[in-house]
């Protein structure tokens, strides 16, 4: 009889901890707090905030392309939201490595896709506030906590459902507490151009921003561990 | 070919001896219902695997997390039932022959359901590199993955043997801890979901189990099988020598013929195991060895130039030059004659996507060494993708000049 007791004990336990989970999964995006996060600038100077802050971060499913509606979309896991830089908002997600076009379709052996997310805030170049950012050199890094480097190189630029980015499908097969790293080069470096002229000019120059020289904000406290896509 | 044969094992092995070890219990103990039942729940596994496998890869309705979340949490509760539904068999009557094989059949059923699919999409995610199954390499491939599958196989066939030949109390106790070390690596994956879908906060003590489970994920494989392996040992010492009686030479032979048939399975079973931890350890180790680029050839140095003569590569093959910095680092760059024609591909030996990993060539193309892109040789020499970094050079009077202060500026690629 105890034995029995015990059993439905269990069960009840087992089934009341799926109901929850259940009752999470129900909603398209679930609110966490973030871990504390720093954001810097070590190399310009740029209005990047230095001391540690709180920010909220969602696991969300993106947005898909118009009249695809049988689709759940993808979900994108946040690293760090809207860390401001020069005048470059920047926010880090990742998710499943992706095929890309331009003989990029090898998935195999990479853990994630991970992605900068880069958009205008107020400035004198002629980018709307929220607008893509183009033409900009994209750099990563990711350090373990052992100080070794995890994986390194430059995004590449492309579009998904929910529009360009920068991006790379990125080898990290370790579960660690990671910092991540970008650094912006001028979309001047590219080949970007600016009008001079007062008339159609919108009245500023890279060097304004890129004076110190490139752009970098740099995020600790990643805690990541692969998933099973 | 190896590389897929090693992640076809690894990924079903679990699954083979979990299935194996239920079958095998089942037809033991439950001798009417046991083997059908159970084998109706493995087969009903593989058919939900072949729908999940088309769902994840030919629609977007499939979160592979969650899913994943909900089979080992619907594993951990049947888990429980099935041992209050064994400790239950004689009040049950009738009943008991039943419930306790029909819960043990969803263990399998589940299991397969988890670890099938990606085997199964495996051929869709070599066509998205091989472009077509005529290829060479996917045949291989395709082959390495039937092999995987063939072996796994043969693992549950002997674990089913090895288990059924099994005499109380050590057949429920095999089964048990074979389950329990799957239910342990089924709750620190639903943690590690769990911490990464926010559905929970993290804290440290929670991160650091996940990071520990995740980082050591083979030690649960490795369990399973150090369990399994256990079996054979167990079987030879039951039928050292013949401990029943019997009554005439008829039923002696019968009785050498089981002892025989037990010794038999043993081995097999002790094979398979030896030979998996050989697979998971050695021969994964081989197949995912890094290639060893091809050497450094000489070039000169002429008036701030590395000079490459075309004689040096017009073979048409993957030639590899380098120039060794103040600072000591080899700047590499490499040059290929383009197919049918007289054009030169030359680039750095790195590329801005991958870093320094450097390219090679595999029957008569060059590949990334790090991502394994296939580069069109064509375009080589042109920005873009994985192509190698572009570096300024010269041609004149049959000889390849490449500036030393344009590589120079590519030290940092090196280090």
């Amino acid at each position: 009889m105890k034995k029995k007791m015990i059993g439905i004990a269990l069960i009840a336990a087992m089934a009341l901890s799926v109901t929850a989970c259940g009752n999470t999964n129900n909603e398209s995006s679930t609110t966490a707090e973030a871990p504390e996060t720093t954001a810097a600038d070590t190399t310009a100077a740029a209005d990047s905030e230095t001391e540690a802050e709180k920010t909220e971060a969602e696991v969300k499913t993106d947005a898909l392309a118009p009249g695809d509606d049988d689709a759940a979309g993808f979900t994108e896991y946040p690293i760090f939201e809207d860390e401001e830089v020069g005048f470059l908002n920047v926010s880090a997600v990742y998710f499943q490595p992706v095929p890309m076009s331009g003989g990029n379709e090898n998935t195999e052996d990479f853990n994630i896709h991970l992605e900068a997310d880069v958009s205008a805030l107020e400035n004198n170049l002629g980018f709307g506030v929220g607008d893509w950012v183009p033409y900009m050199t994209v750099d990563y890094k990711i350090i373990a906590s052992s100080g070794d480097t995890a994986a390194e190189g430059s995004f590449m630029v492309m579009s998904a459902s929910d529009g360009p980015h920068y991006g790379a499908n990125v080898k990290l097969p370790d579960a660690d507490t990671y910092s991540i790293e970008f650094t912006f080069h001028s979309p001047e470096e590219n080949g970007y151009l600016l009008h001079t002229d007062a008339e159609t000019g919108p009245g500023g120059s890279f060097e304004e921003y890129f004076k110190d020289g490139n752009l970098k904000v740099t995020y600790e406290g990643w805690d990541y561990v692969p998933q099973e896509w | 070919m190896l590389k897929y044969f090693v992640m076809t094992c690894e990924a079903l092995l679990t699954a083979a001896i979990l299935t194996g070890a239920c079958m095998g219990y089942a037809s033991a103990h439950y001798r009417k219902t046991g083997k059908p039942i159970v084998l109706i729940g493995a087969l009903l596994g593989v058919l939900g695997a072949g729908v999940m496998a088309f769902l994840k890869n030919a629609t977007k309705l499939i979160d592979t997390s969650l899913w994943n979340m909900r089979n080992f949490i619907a594993a951990a509760i049947i888990l429980v039932l099935f041992f209050v539904a064994s400790a239950l068999r004689r009040p049950l009557k009738t009943a008991g022959e039943y419930i306790p094989p029909c819960l043990l059949a969803l263990l399998p059923a589940l299991v397969i359901f988890y670890a099938l699919p990606d085997v199964l999409a495996y051929p869709y995610v070599i066509l998205l590199t091989e472009k077509s199954v005529l290829s060479t390499n996917f045949l291989l491939k395709t082959i390495g993955i039937i092999l995987g599958i063939c072996m796994c196989l043969l693992v549950v066939v002997a674990v089913y043997h090895g288990m059924r030949r099994m005499r109380n109390p050590f057949g429920f106790v095999f089964l048990t801890l074979l389950l329990l070390a799957n239910t342990a690596r089924q709750v620190t994956a639903v943690l590690r979901i769990m911490l990464t879908k926010r559905m929970i906060a993290s804290n440290h003590t929670l991160f650091a189990i996940a990071k520990f489970s995740s980082n050591h994920e083979n030690w649960f494989t490795f369990a399973a099988i150090l369990i399994a392996l256990v079996i054979p040992v167990i079987l030879l010492i039951q039928n050292a020598k013949i401990t029943e009686t019997y009554h005439n030479p008829a039923e002696h032979r019968k009785l050498r013929k089981k002892q025989r048939m037990a010794r038999t399975w043993s081995g097999v079973i002790m094979a398979c195991m030896v030979f998996s931890i050989l697979n998971l350890t050695g021969i994964k180790a081989y197949a995912n060895r890094e290639i060893e680029l091809s050497p450094v050839e000489d070039s000169l140095i002429e008036d701030g130039n590395v000079v490459v003569t075309f004689e040096q590569v017009e073979d048409g093959h993957l030639h590899r030059f380098a120039y060794t910095s103040d600072d000591g680092v080899k700047i590499r760059f490499i040059v290929i004659k383009k197919p049918n024609s007289s054009a030169y591909g030359i680039g750095l030996d790195a590329c801005d996507i991958c870093g320094e990993t450097g390219y090679y060539e595999k029957d008569g193309q060059v590949v990334c060494n790090l991502c394994d892109v296939v580069m069109n040789i064509n375009t080589i020499g042109f920005k873009g993708g994985c192509n190698p970094i572009v570096i300024p050079y010269n041609i004149s009077n049959g000889k390849i000049y490449v500036p030393i202060d344009g590589l120079l500026e590519y030290e940092k690629e090196f280090k």
